[in-house]
């Protein structure tokens, strides 16, 4: 149980009468809006399937532009050292 | 450690959402908002893959997630600064005059006392569990409830319910 910092007894007392009525307060609409535990069930399955291919789709991702920087790098080499030959 | 089948987390979600779900209605005062954060703190809970072994690990991790939402969606919509969050707790309807009366001053603490208020007294959750549902310290908590709980004295007094 919560161990309190010091108010009056009669305050406790209020407060502890008020939260009930808090806690007894109506919420409309019960549960309108959240999917069953089914469907959440299968929404995260969905979620986590897409993040797993998101993680491994990463490097292909980071390397593609790297490929192609190399790609035209080594083409511009050669195109460099073949060019005496070519003239 | 064990992980949650869809079995065990039916279960797990019978016994828990309603709960919950009050929880963050009471803190955010918005039936549509509660729905979306329970609904997010849930899928959170599954993707995290938290293991299943101990409910009340979960329970307390739901919470923790759901507070964090909150909060979240606090700092978006800048609701802190009061004027927005004033019309839209205004938004259920209770039943009774007094019931509206209950939610109208309950409405009026800051958000975190809120919180803090509803854990300790409606889930009765120690400050250990507090801390660990709203994902801060423990001696935190219980400097924070007990201003929580004067904010509330003096709003009660300063209605005549609780003497001076």
């Amino acid at each position: 149980m919560t161990e309190w910092l010091d108010l009056g007894e009669d305050d406790e007392r209020a407060i502890a009468a008020f939260m009930s009525r808090v806690a007894n307060l109506r919420i409309p609409d019960p549960e309108s809006r959240i999917p069953d535990s089914g469907q959440l069930w299968w929404k995260a399955q969905l979620l986590k399937k897409w993040e797993a291919e998101r993680r491994a789709q990463w490097p292909l991702d980071v390397m593609q532009p790297i490929e192609i920087a190399g790609g035209l790098v080594a083409a511009g080499l050669l195109l460099y050292w073949s060019l005496p030959y070519l003239l | 450690m064990g992980r949650l089948d869809e079995a065990a987390f039916a279960a797990f979600h019978a016994r828990s959402s309603r709960a919950l779900r009050a929880y963050v209605y009471r803190v955010v005062g918005n039936p549509s908002d509660a729905d979306d954060i329970v609904q997010d703190a849930f899928l959170r809970m599954l993707r995290a893959e938290v293991p299943a072994d101990d409910e009340e690990h979960l329970r307390r991790y739901l919470y923790r997630v759901a507070s964090n939402l909150i909060v979240d969606r606090w700092r978006r919509r800048k609701f802190e600064q009061g004027a927005e969050l004033q019309s839209e707790l205004s938004s259920p309807r209770p039943r009774f005059e007094e019931d509206a009366d209950v939610a109208k001053i309950f409405s009026e603490l800051k958000a975190r006392d809120r919180a803090l208020l509803w854990l300790a007294y409606v889930e009765g959750e120690s400050h250990e569990e507090i801390a660990s549902s709203l994902g801060v310290g423990r001696r935190g908590v219980r400097v924070m409830l007990f201003r929580a709980r004067r904010r509330l004295r003096d709003l009660l007094q300063a209605r005549g319910l609780v003497n001076s």
